[in-house]
């Protein structure tokens, strides 16, 4: 389990990271979402001392990263794919890492062969795809058989079959008891493996629930076709549920189609199609997080 | 501000024990895994072999055209020897065994694998000791191989033996200024973290702005200069050298505490700052 208190980084008027206090629970896999610039990547690089907070620690069942004896056997980190020199192997990018953790040679072949990557082994990293350098950068994190994973983006450069490769990885992972911190800006696919999700925003945290919680945010929309709509829309209004009239249909938000059936049918309104349609999450984290983006589209 | 943790899923109590943490001593003994870690990565760049390549060749040229075309000493006007032109080329091989310190340590940097280091061994300190014992290491074979590339060149290019007696102590020193170098250069390579920077910046002043400084600076601050030491350790003149110069020359023991205190204020300022700076 992850512990984060109360974490503080300024750079110099510029609060990154803004009393920023979350759990991370072991045995699930924990989103870390937010826009750009809302301090994910100041966070993840505080909590494996990497940059010094200001305020606040982060703790690992009790103990700071600092003061781990050996931390690649704790926690595996992913921050940055393209961390490699491009004229080293695959194998000896490895290599010197598990020997600096004092990890046995034989695992640089393990992970090689769990990421997919055995057949690449001796070829310099200056060739590899973006996607390739994803999976050796997760091999290295995975050297030390650690109990947490805390992975930057690390769906990018990933083709779909390498997404979804990444995404069973992380699930399985999470599975055996271990702890997965992953922040990713691909929501959509987020939200197909995580349990939890932490949403911050302009430094400061927004949520931290359920990904079940956060999808239940967002209100589903009912989409009704009937000939009669205006009187169908007057009987909802008169049940206080608001609905917009169109093109044909009816648009009713606040409701489900079984209510909205029940009522067509109780006054005998022939209904020719009825669809829910929910919020995608998303939709939903665009919302929670949109005033405090620090970067967006005119 | 404040803010607040909203309510989440119940975290369940692990039973797992505590990550074991670490304590006084155990910085120490990571250091012999954090020297195969160095050692791993020196080993595994095609510009070790190239370095080592560049040091014999320019060991053979210089020693067998000193030998070929110049043939004797324009200050002292005697025949060059095998006794001191072996030595020549050391002080070429010390500029690239800095040069390769510096890129030890500053293409790290550049590549993002400094950040994997102190993740991995947060007693930074103990990085920094790792890459100066296996530069130095590295300074040493290069010293030998220039050296001895040097004898082959002059031996090549016909030169007679001449007066080896001091040979073997020359070969000391110079083998302590080569092991010395790397340590210099990763210091220089910590400070300004910049590869291009660092090395055109160690360039400039090894070929340029140390000699300038001497046609102009008094002799009794110049030999205080570090490639002045170094010239000085291997009992070499460079170009800026004149008259007053070597009459205001330090001994090679002297030299040595020089050259030496170049380093650990290097690597002093360097281990400081990358304690300070963010590991990028």
């Amino acid at each position: 389990m992850i512990t984060v208190s109360s974490l503080t980084k300024q750079y110099g008027q510029r609060t990154a990271v803004d009393n920023l206090s979350f759990d991370v629970a072991s045995g699930r896999v924990t989103g870390f979402v937010g826009p750009n610039g809302a301090g994910k990547s100041t966070t993840m690089r505080m909590m494996v001392g990497l940059t010094r907070p200001d305020r606040g620690e982060t703790t690992y069942r009790g103990v700071s990263y600092s003061h781990m004896l050996n931390p690649a056997r704790v926690v595996g980190t992913v921050l940055d794919a393209r961390s490699m020199h491009p004229g080293r192997s695959a194998r000896n990018h490895l290599a010197a890492a598990a020997a600096l953790a004092s990890i046995p040679a034989r695992r640089v072949d393990e992970v090689l062969n769990e990421v997919g990557l055995d057949s690449a082994a001796n070829q310099r990293t200056g060739g590899f795809s973006l996607g390739m350098r994803q999976r050796l950068a997760l091999a290295g994190a995975l050297l030390g058989e650690p109990e947490v994973l805390l992975l930057d983006e690390p769906s990018n450069g990933l083709d779909p079959d390498g997404i979804r490769w990444l995404r069973n990885s992380l699930s399985a992972f999470a599975d055996g008891g271990g702890t997965v911190f992953v922040s990713s800006h691909l929501i959509a696919e987020l939200a197909m493996f995580a349990d939890d999700l932490i949403v911050v925003g302009a430094g400061k945290l927004l949520a931290a629930e359920t990904v079940a919680t956060t999808l239940a945010r967002g209100e589903s929309t009912v989409s009704v076709r009937t000939s009669q709509g205006v009187e169908l829309g007057q009987l909802l209004e008169r049940h206080g549920i608001d609905a917009d009239a169109a093109d044909g249909h009816l648009s009713v938000r606040g409701t489900t189609t079984a209510a909205v059936s029940r009522i067509a049918f109780d006054n005998r309104i022939q209904v020719t199609e009825i669809t829910e349609t929910r919020r995608s999450l998303e939709e939903i984290l665009l919302d929670m997080t949109g005033a405090s983006a620090e970067f967006a589209a005119a | 501000m404040t803010t607040t943790t909203l309510p989440t899923t119940a975290i369940p109590t692990d039973p797992r024990p505590q990550p074991l943490t670490r304590q006084r001593g155990d910085a120490v003994a990571a250091l012999p895994a954090a020297l195969r870690s160095e050692w791993i990565k020196l080993r595994s760049l095609r510009s070790t072999p190239g370095l080592l390549g560049a040091v014999v060749v320019i060991g053979v040229l210089l020693s067998w055209i000193l030998a070929t075309f110049v043939k004797t000493d324009p200050d002292t006007h005697l025949p060059f020897t095998i006794g001191e032109t072996f030595v020549f080329s050391t002080w070429l091989t010390m500029v690239l065994a800095i040069v390769m310190g510096t890129l030890s340590f500053a293409s790290e940097v550049q590549h993002g694998t400094l950040a994997t280091a102190v993740t991995t061994q947060p007693a930074r300190w103990v990085i920094v000791a790792a890459k100066a014992v296996v530069g130095s290491g590295l300074g040493l074979v290069m010293g030998v191989l220039g050296m001895a590339a040097g004898f082959g060149g002059a031996v090549l290019g016909g030169l007679e033996a001449g007066d080896t007696s001091g040979s073997l102590a020359t070969a000391g020193w110079a083998l302590l200024l080569t092991a010395l170098a790397p340590m210099l250069g990763l210091g220089i390579g910590m400070i300004i973290r910049h590869s291009a920077g660092a090395v055109t910046g160690v360039l400039v002043w090894a070929l340029v702005i140390e000699n300038l400084v001497k046609s102009f600076a008094p002799a009794s601050f110049t030999r205080l200069l570090p490639f002045s030491a170094a010239a000085g350790l291997l009992g070499i003149q460079t170009a800026g050298d004149n008259a007053e110069t070597m009459a205001a020359a330090l001994t090679r023991v002297q030299d040595a505490f020089v050259f030496s205190g170049y380093v650990a204020l290097a690597i002093g300022i360097g281990t400081a700052l990358l304690y300070r700076k963010e590991a990028n």
